[in-house]
Order: structure tokens, then C-alpha cells, then sequence
């Protein structure tokens, strides 16, 4: 059956086209009464939105997640390959940021005293086999390194050039039992011989009977002729006992090296000497504590009141 | 007689609107999922007389005008849904096969929801408003269409027998 309709039913469809065309020029003239609307939905429908999105949570992305199963594996796979690369990338940045604190004390160090240097990576550690504490080094006579040079680092004195190849040396270090240096302390300008004992520690044997040293004296290089072995000014390491020597020739004395021999990744080749020994100005400066603030609370008996009043007062440590 | 009709049907639509809103809007199905509500009255609308549908469609659509989750203004939906439902149930109320054919009337309603969807598109872009991606919009829409043929089997035989008890005239076979 064909429904052919009247004027009454066309007259309503006209009615509502009209009207829906009507709404549509309120709403995007502004009129507020018809925006408002929307909030008064939102607010009627929230607290049923709520409830179904705490029950169906579990379930609401099952079905999308189901169909992006193979992208989410192949995303994950990724995100898993990025962060691998940003792991080592950390780790590089570490290591990098450790190089350059060494690079940059290095430098320091040589600039204060006037050594032209070549600055060279470690790429060997002796072996504990051999008994001889040695390291090997990028440079070699590719740069103009030669036997019987000092090798420094930020923090001082790390040994001497025993071998050189075409781009690589063969550095003993300070601690070799092999190892020997003229040193002179600090300040009296006491000179001896500090050597190597194959720990952290080493030996200083003063020539003079009467010297007078205490701990805490600070060792430096004496210097050889023409800077070699041993250019003058290096800070070696500081006092740290002195054995009862009753009797002995020669007083005896403990040093601690100032370089971390187990902690090394960037040391200098010291191609030419200063023009004028630098004398005491490499003598490290000794680190000034951090006063920290204590609060001290004393309790005095109170004249008005019964009970004592607290005071409280701030000193430094 | 209309009154009750009137608040019977507007009683069920806003029912179903906020089923729409509570349920099926808190799952996120593939290809942008479906709309419960464009199905039930549009296959309300077939099931009834082309005024009936008109009106059905313009309260329907003016309950999707004012959802939380509308982006066009007040009214578009009115418009749209108010000619497609007159236009399903006047092409369904003049055609007997399609009367008594149930998959016919399956097919009608997904058409119909493609229909309406791409209208509120149009229609969107001629009051100036930005829809994205095209591409998405055309995925969303054939989306909605398929996930309409596979869930208005299941919504048809309970819009019919509501219809039935609301009008008491028509049934689908």
C-alpha cells in the first residue's frame, strides 16, 4: 500500500524541518537558554556515567585492545628497543661526564704549571699476574711521546713512560715496586725518595737523619735534568704515619698517593717541562668543611609561669 | 491516546539514550563501534507511520543534540533524524516486501545510520565546523554501518514487540 499522506502530516514534517532549522540558527547565534541544555544533560547523566565506567573499566578496552594485540606487541617491542638505546646512552653520558671531569682537571693542572701535555686514554690495565702496576695508553710516538715521560692526571703524579710504541705507551705507575722519585715536601722543602710498594700507599726515605716531617705533609716531584724522567712541581701524595724509625739511618714515612690509581680513565703525556719550576703552586688546597647549622634548645626556669619556657638558639658546628 | 503514545515512546528513548551513554559509550569498539540509539529509533521509526517517524526522529535527535558528547549545534541532529526517520518510515510503510522481510529491514537501519551519519558530516562542514581527518570520518561511518548490520538483528525484535505494546497496530513479522 502507497502511503500518500495529507496536509495535516506534511504540515507537521514542514513544522519540525522549521523548527530544527530554528534551533540551529539559536544555537549558533548564542542564545544561552539553548546551550544550556547540554550542561543540564551532562550533570543529569555524570552520576550514571560514573557508575558504568567504574563496572565496565575491566572490560571497556577489551575489544579494542583484542584488535590492536599485533600493533600493541610491535609498539611494545619498540618502546623496548628505545629504552635499551637510552640505557646506554645514560651509561655513555656517565662515563663521558666522568672523562670529561678528568679531561678538565687534567688540564688545570698542566696550565697552572706551564706543561705542554698530550692528553691520552687508557685502553689497559697491567695485569695483577705480572706483580708490576702499569697501564697502557692511546698515545704513543704518533704524538711525539717518548720513553722516561710523566704522566699526570687531575690530581697529580700517575707514573712514567717505560715503553713506547707507534701508537700506544707502556706507563709505570706510581705504585710499582719498581718505581722510584725524587720528592720534597712542601713548605721545608725536605728531599728523599718515595717508593712504590704495589699498594695505594708508598715509602718516602728522607736523606737527611734530622729531617723533620709530620703527617699531613705534602709530597711534590723534584724534577729531573731536562724535566725527564720527572718534571718538577707534581703533586704526589700526603703523609700519612711515620714509623718509630729509633735508630735507623734515615727517617722513614707513609704517603698516600693523590691519584685514585684504580679509578684512571684520562690522564697527560708531559711532552716538555716548564721553562720555570713551578715550585709549591701545584700543592693541592685542603677541602674547608661546610659549617652545619645545629638547633640547641635550652630549658630555663620561667619567674612568671610554674612551668620552664623552652629557648631555642642556633650555633654552628 | 497520542499523550500516552508521546510519553511512552519519549520514556523508551531517553531509556535508550542513556543506555547509549552510560554503556556503549564506555566501550571502545574497533572502527569507532555503534550507536544503540541511532538503531533502536530508526528501526522504530520503520516499524511506524511516516509521522510518527518524523516525530520520533526529531526527539531523537534533539536527545543526541543535547548529549554531553555532541560537537555540532543544537538542532543538526533534530534535522537529520527527523527526514531520515519520515524517509524510513515512508519508504518502509509504501513497500510490503520490505514489510515482511526482516533482513530488509536490517539492511534499511544500517543504510539509514550511514545516511544519517554522512548527512551530520555534510552538514557539519557547511556550518563551518572542523571534523579531522577525512579518512577517520569515512572509516567511522562504513564502521558504524557494518557494526549496525551485525547488531540490529539482535535490537529489531525487541523495538518491535516495545512497538507493538506501545501502538498495537504493527509487528514485524
Amino acid at each position: 500500500m502507497r502511503y500518500g499522506g495529507d496536509n495535516r502530516s506534511r504540515l507537521l514534517v514542514v513544522t519540525l524541518i522549521v523548527t530544527s532549522l530554528f534551533l540551529i540558527t539559536l544555537d549558533l547565534r548564542g542564545v544561552s537558554i539553548v546551550t544550556g541544555l547540554r550542561h543540564g544533560a551532562q550533570s543529569a547523566m555524570a552520576p550514571f556515567q560514573r557508575a558504568a565506567s567504574t563496572a565496565l573499566s575491566p572490560v571497556g578496552n577489551f575489544f579494542s585492545d583484542v584488535t590492536h594485540l599485533g600493533r600493541t606487541r610491535a609498539q611494545l617491542k619498540k618502546l623496548e628497543d628505545q629504552n635499551s638505546l637510552l640505557r646506554k646512552s645514560i651509561i655513555r653520558n656517565k662515563d663521558l661526564a666522568t672523562e670529561v671531569k678528568q679531561l678538565k682537571s687534567v688540564l688545570d693542572l698542566s696550565g697552572k704549571a706551564e706543561y705542554k701535555i698530550v692528553n691520552a686514554r687508557i685502553i689497559s690495565q697491567g695485569t695483577s699476574a705480572s706483580f708490576s702496576q702499569s697501564i697502557t695508553i692511546d698515545v704513543g710516538a704518533n704524538l711525539h711521546v717518548t720513553r722516561d715521560m710523566t704522566v699526570i692526571c687531575g690530581d697529580g703524579l700517575v707514573g712514567v713512560v717505560k715503553e713506547v710504541y707507534s701508537s700506544s705507551a707502556l706507563v709505570m705507575l706510581v705504585s710499582d715496586p719498581e718505581f722510584h722519585v725524587g720528592a720534597r715536601i712542601a713548605g721545608s722543602q725536605e728531599i728523599g725518595i718515595l717508593n712504590g710498594e704495589g699498594t695505594d700507599v708508598g715509602t718516602l726515605q728522607l736523606l737527611a737523619s734530622q729531617s723533620s716531617i709530620k703527617v699531613g705533609d705534602i709530597l711534590l716531584a723534584r724534577g729531573s735534568v731536562n724535566g725527564k724522567p720527572f718534571v718538577p712541581g707534581v703533586p704526589i701524595g700526603v703523609v700519612t704515619s711515620i714509623p718509630n724509625s729509633a735508630g735507623s739511618v734515615s727517617q722513614m714515612a707513609k704517603v698516600r698517593y693523590f691519584v685514585h690509581l684504580h679509578a684512571l680513565g684520562i690522564v697527560a703525556v708531559v711532552l716538555k717541562p716548564p721553562a720555570t719550576d713551578p715550585r709549591d703552586s701545584l700543592v693541592p688546597i685542603k677541602p674547608t668543611p661546610i659549617p652545619t647549622p645545629t638547633v640547641t634548645i635550652f630549658v630555663t626556669p620561667s619567674s612568671i609561669s610554674s612551668t620552664p619556657s623552652p629557648s631555642v638558639s642556633q650555633t654552628s658546628k | 491516546m497520542l499523550t500516552r503514545h508521546s510519553v511512552l515512546t519519549g520514556a523508551l528513548f531517553l531509556a535508550v539514550f542513556g543506555l547509549q551513554l552510560a554503556t556503549v559509550d564506555q566501550i571502545h569498539l574497533p572502527f569507532g563501534g555503534f550507536s544503540i540509539f541511532l538503531i533502536f529509533v530508526l528501526s522504530w521509526s520503520a516499524l511506524s507511520s511516516p509521522e510518527v517517524g518524523a516525530v520520533a526522529g526529531f526527539f531523537a535527535g534533539f536527545l543526541l543534540d543535547i548529549a554531553p558528547t555532541a560537537s555540532g549545534p543544537i538542532g543538526e541532529w533534530t534535522l537529520i533524524l527527523t527526514i531520515v526517520g519520515f524517509g524510513i518510515a515512508f519508504l518502509r510503510y509504501g513497500d510490503d516486501s520490505l514489510r515482511t522481510n526482516p533482513l530488509s529491514l536490517v539492511v534499511m537501519v544500517a543504510f539509514s545510520v550511514v545516511v544519517s551519519m554522512s548527512a551530520f558530516l555534510l552538514l557539519t562542514l557547511l556550518l563551518g565546523s572542523e571534523l579531522g581527518n577525512a579518512k577517520q570520518a569515512a572509516k567511522t561511518i562504513l564502521g558504524n554501518g557494518l557494526w549496525t548490520l551485525a547488531i540490529a538483528p539482535f535490537v529489531l525484535p525487541i523495538a518491535s514487540r516495545l512497538h507493538r505494546a506501545v501502538f498495537e497496530t504493527r509487528e514485524i513479522a
